[in-house]
């Protein structure tokens, strides 16, 4: 096949991004710059100035934050041990973190409404061994927690890709120049892994800023996030056009991950997959 | 130079059950030139790797300098290494790759960049501070492996197949290269390669070792002249290895024809291994040869014609010569006294192995 | 030194792990556990399992998810490796817009991604269905099958394609015999990884389906709010089990020779083999394709057992019907009944109102009927076609008449008041009179202990009759007031929710809790069941309260209007709503099911109240979009807070 005819297989997809891709954001934006008589306005975009809805951006902002924070916490050290374990082979590692995909998401989450609930299984445990109790269900810990336990998987498959793909002896050859462990760490494994904790980072970042699955389930309804808002213009509010208005704040940020991947790995490397 | 510079002593290494390193002994003096020489998977590339640090030795020990360094990490140890495929640090420019063991030790900024460019310079890459090492040729990668090794003016250089990755010429040029680099800079190399030509090329000393044990130690006139059993004749350049008969000192039998040899001890009537490299051996007409074959094959190389001549006994002797005999002739088969090696035959696969260790 | 390090290492891994895992074990126990109840253990069972074979609902849901996750993962695998082979040969410029484009179902929130596709949906006047859950999940797929094939596209070697036609092979011939083989790993992972991607999707399916169609995630969501079904869990741990059995099989016991090449390869590149391997492919597809065929035989099973055009379109609150009386009306009627559920009166709304989902027959409550009469939404009933009229108690027509004022539209099928449950032994731990008021859940002693309903409406209700005023108030100031009072009150809440009071309350969770009065009973039967060993009472307030009723109505846009009105002539069969409360238990207007009651259900107070405690009581009604956006507005101020 020579180019052109190579070419000509991506129109069908093309086509379908069009379709499905690029008009749907169109219409958010249409949706999102006009009021439901149709006429222009920024009114539903600077909505999000509101307070209201400012105290939402801001907590799901803050969550997020925490949530990705702890997420690459948990990740990066996970990643450095599978690397250097022979069981992390890249099926095996894939294998054990997609496999809680299998089970259904909300029910996932629903599980650790069992867990933590104040009779819950955590709490029996703990006074079955007289320590004291924990009270977080209904608490923005547990939307975090919630939020951490569903996108670990998203931060640490990158990291663990790229940390694989480093050469042992390239760590070799910067403790053989004199570099202690930390050093190591700092200045080879660090830097090398950016794409990845890049990538990981977004993953994480743009589904905990915007769901509103796990604040509803974990957080008793007591914590309104900017997902949780959204939604509800849509399903309950019936406001499609504000729903739309703050949906384009939101896509303000992705537009910010979109970037940031762009620039730190534009090889695809720190992919999740 | 009354001690050596490195002595491994006793070191003894297996990997999953399987021993790789025994009882291995190996001195290195200071301001030589070492090659590690052996099939993949003969250990050579583990010993490295031990003196390096990144590998712990199961037993024994490892002295550099008169200091047992065996459980140093290597970050503390006065050498460096050029990797197989170089590592070179992609993330970094050329020079924060040569500059990064003298940050890491602290060392001014301008004395840094002094060694950069003199370290450049050493490796014929002056200008090249800035560029990014994935945009590099496989051979200037190596230069530059080179010199981010040597700007910390180690001791002892640890080079494990630097050249393995690089094609036919280049790598002959690196050659010359590595030679010139350590005649200026003084420092004491190890060099790991499975390519016995560029262990000839470049060494003072060769070991040849197999199956986690040294076969032969020595310059490389005496490994190719005078290999000490059939691994290193057959291992160094090519050879006819024969089963003859020692008669007694200075004449053994081979094929039922007697040949005057210069070894002696063997006793009379041993059975030993006898070598002869195929330019030792001179074509004659048949009445004045030892042996009498044909040849039955016949290629140019060049330099000289390669035959295979088959003796009666139906072993095909390889012979290179400057003088062409042409397929179906017959010829004598004439061998120097002094070009035939005798070696006693090994009595078991594992006294082969062994070798000269003992 | 070396040793502890591992330790440390293992020991690491394993809390990981079983942070990963915890949940999805819970989910397994649950799904043996006899009670219905979330976390109360009533013994061993495999009802669930027997009960989850059974229920079309579930079957359907099933069969969909599967359905849907194969034919997405198969297009966008198609669609996905075309296209990338298409962009290798691209130049650089229009192939990273390409990639921008691409990435952005991956990189966008599933919101945006979700809400996006259904204003396109409705814009183009695409009903939304089954196609349009295909369409949404093909297009957030594609970017995941190209993820995984691009870099495995790009180690191929270019010379093997030209190798091949070298050696005579057509340019389809040598891509297929040569290219493909090389980039099939990658074309797999991503088939494999679409497929669970779409497996697990919620939220953009949330937003794209339409009547009659769930999926299992959906169907889970919608009975969130009621406590989920324990069949959900013994279906989950079913898939879950059948893939981790196949992988482990599969994947963990290769032949000899396998493993001896694997290791050789390993120590030969000191790297690790960065895909799936061959046999974990094998194995997902073999567990697919296993669960699709599963799923399809059963559920053509079931097309052919009730094969026929005549069909009916419902949509109902979550589990608000036994469903063995769906079945019944097939089997009797020989209509088709696609069955669809909602959570909150808001939520229906815009998907009537919209009509991009046609609807036959819905059940909304009072002040929602209302709104969507005076919105011209519904149609009027032809009485004749529902002679079992006659069963409905006069008492709940005239009360209907507050939002249907000649009972042209709607026939009543539950009603019930709101109170207040509360946990007798936990008042007594906690030294506190039973609640007779709403004022009394500003009592500070019950801090973290009340559970408030997570809906507009029922909450300012609470506010509003503590404060003797109207609970259909539209007077600003008087809102202002019920506004800071929830205020005042949200630090003493442990959480605003809706079913799941229910379930919290039987798990002793919290000491009181506003509910629906129909919970009771259930709650009652479980808590003895489960022989708890506190009571569960329930209380009207002095200062009044909401009394509901939720009704059938046939919105404007039906297609089976006289279908729709069997169906409602069907339910006011006496022995059929007698059955529709012994499932649901909330109170019915059915004279004919309330005399078949036994003595004592029909004097229990709580739920079939007196006249005159039901005085105090009054009906919600429609106060327009104005008074609406004021009432969300002020609510959005106390949940945000």
């Amino acid at each position: 096949m020579n180019k052109n005819a190579k070419q000509v297989l991506s129109f069908p997809y093309i086509i379908w991004m069009v379709g499905f891709t690029v008009i749907p954001l169109l219409m958010v934006f249409y949706y999102g710059l006009t009021d439901r008589s149709g006429t222009f306005t920024f009114a539903n975009v600077m909505a999000i100035m509101a307070e209201d809805h400012m105290k939402a951006l801001l907590l799901s902002l803050a969550y997020s934050v925490v949530s990705t924070i702890i997420c690459l916490l948990i990740a990066y050290p996970l990643a450095m041990i599978l690397r250097t374990r022979n069981i992390g082979t890249g099926s095996f590692v894939v294998f054990i973190f997609i496999l809680p995909m299998w089970m259904n998401f909300l029910l996932r989450t629903m599980a650790w409404q069992t867990l933590l609930e104040k009779n819950g299984v955590i709490n029996s445990i703990l006074s079955f061994l007289h320590l004291p109790t924990l009270s977080i269900i209904n608490t923005p810990a547990a939307i975090i927690l919630g939020m951490v336990y569903n996108y670990l998987p998203f931060m640490i498959l990158p990291i663990y890709n790229v940390l694989a793909k480093i050469d042992n002896n390239v760590i070799n050859a910067a403790r053989d120049l004199g570099a202690d462990s930390f050093q190591v760490f700092s200045k080879i494994m660090l830097p090398l892994s950016v794409p990845g904790i890049i990538s990981g980072i977004t993953m994480v970042f743009v589904p905990a800023l915007t769901t509103f699955v796990i604040s509803n389930l974990l957080g008793g309804g007591k914590i309104l996030l900017i997902g949780n808002v959204i939604e509800q213009e849509f399903t309950k509010g019936s406001n499609w056009n504000l729903g739309a208005g703050l949906s384009i704040v939101l896509m303000i940020f992705i537009l910010i991950s979109m970037t940031l991947i762009a620039k730190y790995d534009s090889d695809g490397e720190g992919t999740a997959f | 130079m009354s001690q050596p510079l490195i002595d491994l002593v006793n070191i003894s290494k297996s990997f999953d059950g399987e021993l790789i390193l025994d009882d291995l002994n190996l001195s290195v003096k200071e301001n030589s030139f070492v090659t590690l020489l052996g099939p993949s998977g003969c250990g050579k590339s583990t010993t490295l790797r031990i003196i390096g640090g990144f590998t712990m030795p199961d037993q024994g020990k490892v002295i550099f300098n008169g200091e047992d360094i065996t459980r140093m990490p290597p970050n503390k140890r006065q050498l460096n290494t050029v990797f197989q495929k170089y590592a070179l640090f992609t993330h970094m420019t050329i020079a924060e790759n040569i500059a990064f063991g003298l940050k890491i030790k602290g060392k001014s900024k301008d004395y840094i960049n002094d060694k950069i460019k003199y370290a450049l310079k050493l490796v014929n890459l002056d200008g090249y501070e800035n560029r990014s090492v994935e945009l590099l040729s496989g051979g200037q990668q190596q230069r530059i492996a080179i010199a981010r090794a040597i700007v910390n003016e180690p001791k002892l250089l640890l080079l494990d197949e630097p050249l393995g990755a690089l094609d036919l010429k280049l790598r002959q040029d690196m050659q010359y290269e590595l030679i010139r680099l350590k005649n200026e800079l003084g420092i004491t190399f190890v060099y790991v390669t499975h390519d016995q030509e560029e262990a000839l090329t470049m060494s003072d000393t060769i070991v040849v070792m197999n199956q986690g044990y040294i076969q032969q130690m020595g310059t490389p006139e005496q490994i190719y002249n005078e290999p000490e059993n059939a691994f290193v004749a057959d291992f160094i350049g090519e050879s006819n290895i024969v089963p003859g008969i020692m008669l007694h000192d200075e004449l053994v039998e081979i094929f039922g024809a007697k040949f005057a040899c210069v070894d002696k001890g063997f006793g009379n009537n041993t059975p030993v291994d006898v070598v002869i490299r195929p330019e030792d051996i001179d074509l004659v007409e048949p009445e004045k040869g030892t042996l009498e074959g044909v040849v039955t094959h016949l290629i140019f190389k060049g330099v000289h014609y390669e035959m295979e001549v088959t003796t009666p006994d139906g072993f095909e002797w390889l012979v290179h010569s400057t003088d062409m005999f042409p397929v179906g002739k017959k010829v004598g088969i004439h061998v120097d006294p002094f070009d035939i090696q005798i070696m006693n035959k090994p009595a078991s696969e594992d006294e082969e192995a062994v070798g000269v260790n003992e | 030194m070396n040793k502890l390090k591992r330790f440390f290492q293992d020991f690491y891994l394993v809390l990981v792990l079983i942070f990963l895992y915890a949940p999805i074990a819970v989910m397994m126990v649950l799904s043996f556990n006899s009670s219905k109840s979330r976390s109360q253990w009533g013994g061993f069972t495999t009802q669930w399992y027997r009960e989850m074979f059974e229920s079309p609902v579930i079957m359907e849901a099933l069969y969909n998810t599967l359905i849907i996750a194969f034919l997405s993962a198969l297009i966008a695998t198609i669609l996905g490796t075309a296209a990338a082979i298409g962009i290798s040969s691209m130049k650089k410029l229009p192939r990273t817009i390409f990639m921008g484009i691409n990435n952005i179902p991956m990189l966008n929130s599933d919101i945006v991604t979700g809400i996006s596709l259904m204003l396109m949906f409705v814009a183009f006047g695409v009903s939304l269905g089954f196609k349009t859950i295909l369409f949404a999940h093909i297009t957030f797929n594609v970017p995941y099958v190209m993820t995984s094939v691009l870099p495995k596209l790009k180690q191929t070697s270019k010379y093997t394609y030209e190798a091949a036609m070298d050696l005579g092979a057509g340019p389809i011939e040598a891509f297929f015999k040569v290219v493909f083989p090389d980039i099939l790993p990658g074309v797999l992972s991503g088939f494999l990884m679409a497929f669970t991607m779409s497996l697990d999707d919620f939220i953009i399916t949330h937003f794209t389906k339409g009547a009659g169609i769930n999926t299992l995630s959906t169907l889970i969501y919608s009975e969130v709010r009621r406590g989920i079904k324990p069949s959900m869990y013994a279906l989950s741990t079913v898939i879950f089990v059948t893939v981790l059995a196949l992988l482990l099989i599969t994947n963990f016991a290769p032949s000899k020779a396998q493993m001896e090449a694997k290791a050789a390869a390993a120590a030969a590149s000191g790297k690790k083999p960065n895909n799936w391997g061959p046999k974990l492919y094998k194995a997902v597809l073999v567990a697919t394709s296993f669960l699709i065929v599963c799923g399809i035989s059963y559920t053509t099973y079931r097309h052919f057992d009730n094969s026929n055009s005549d069909e009916l379109y419902v949509y109902n609150w979550g589990e608000y019907i036994d469903e063995s009386v769906i079945e019944q009306f097939e089997e009797e009627t020989g209509i088709k009944v696609t069955y669809d559920m909602f959570e909150t009166n808001e939520e229906m709304y815009p998907i009537i109102e919209a009509g991009a989902v046609q609807y036959d027959v819905v059940c909304p409550s009072d002040y929602m009927i209302q709104k969507m009469r005076e919105n011209d939404l519904l149609m009027e009933l032809n009485l004749e076609n529902i002679p079992n009229l006659e069963y409905i108690d006069q008492t709940y027509l005239e009360k209907s008449q507050s939002f249907d004022p000649q009972n042209k539209y709607s026939v009543p099928y539950t009603w019930g008041t709101v109170g207040i449950i509360y946990n007798t032994k936990r008042l007594e731990e906690l030294g506190i009179e039973p609640p007779t008021k709403w004022s009394d859940l500003w009592d500070p002693r019950y801090k973290g202990e009340i559970l408030m309903q997570d809906s507009v409406r029922d909450a300012f209700m609470v506010a509003l009759k503590m404060q003797g005023h109207s609970l259909n108030s539209t007077d600003m100031t008087e809102l202002e007031d019920a506004k800071n009072l929830l205020l005042d009150q949200k630090p003493l809440v442990q959480a605003y929710v809706v079913d799941q009071v229910r379930d919290k309350m039987l798990n002793g969770e919290a000491a009181v809790g506003v509910i629906y009065s129909g919970e009771l009973l259930y709650l009652q039967e479980e808590a003895e069941l489960l022989e708890l060993d506190y009571e569960l009472k329930y209380v009207i307030p002095e200062e009044g309260s909401n009394v509901w009723i939720d009704a059938w109505v046939i919105p404007y846009n039906a297609q089976n209007k006289e279908n729709a009105e069997k169906w409602i002539d069907f339910l006011c069969r006496p022995e059929i709503a007698l059955k529709n409360f012994e499932y649901i238990t909330y109170a019915t207007p059915n004279i004919g099911a309330f005399e078949m009651l036994d003595e004592e259900t029909q004097n229990n107070k709580s739920v079939f109240p007196d006249d005159e405690l039901l005085e105090s009581c009054e009906v919600y009604q429609y106060l327009g979009t104005e008074a609406d956006d004021m009432y969300s507005a002020l609510w959005k101020e106390i949940k945000a807070q």
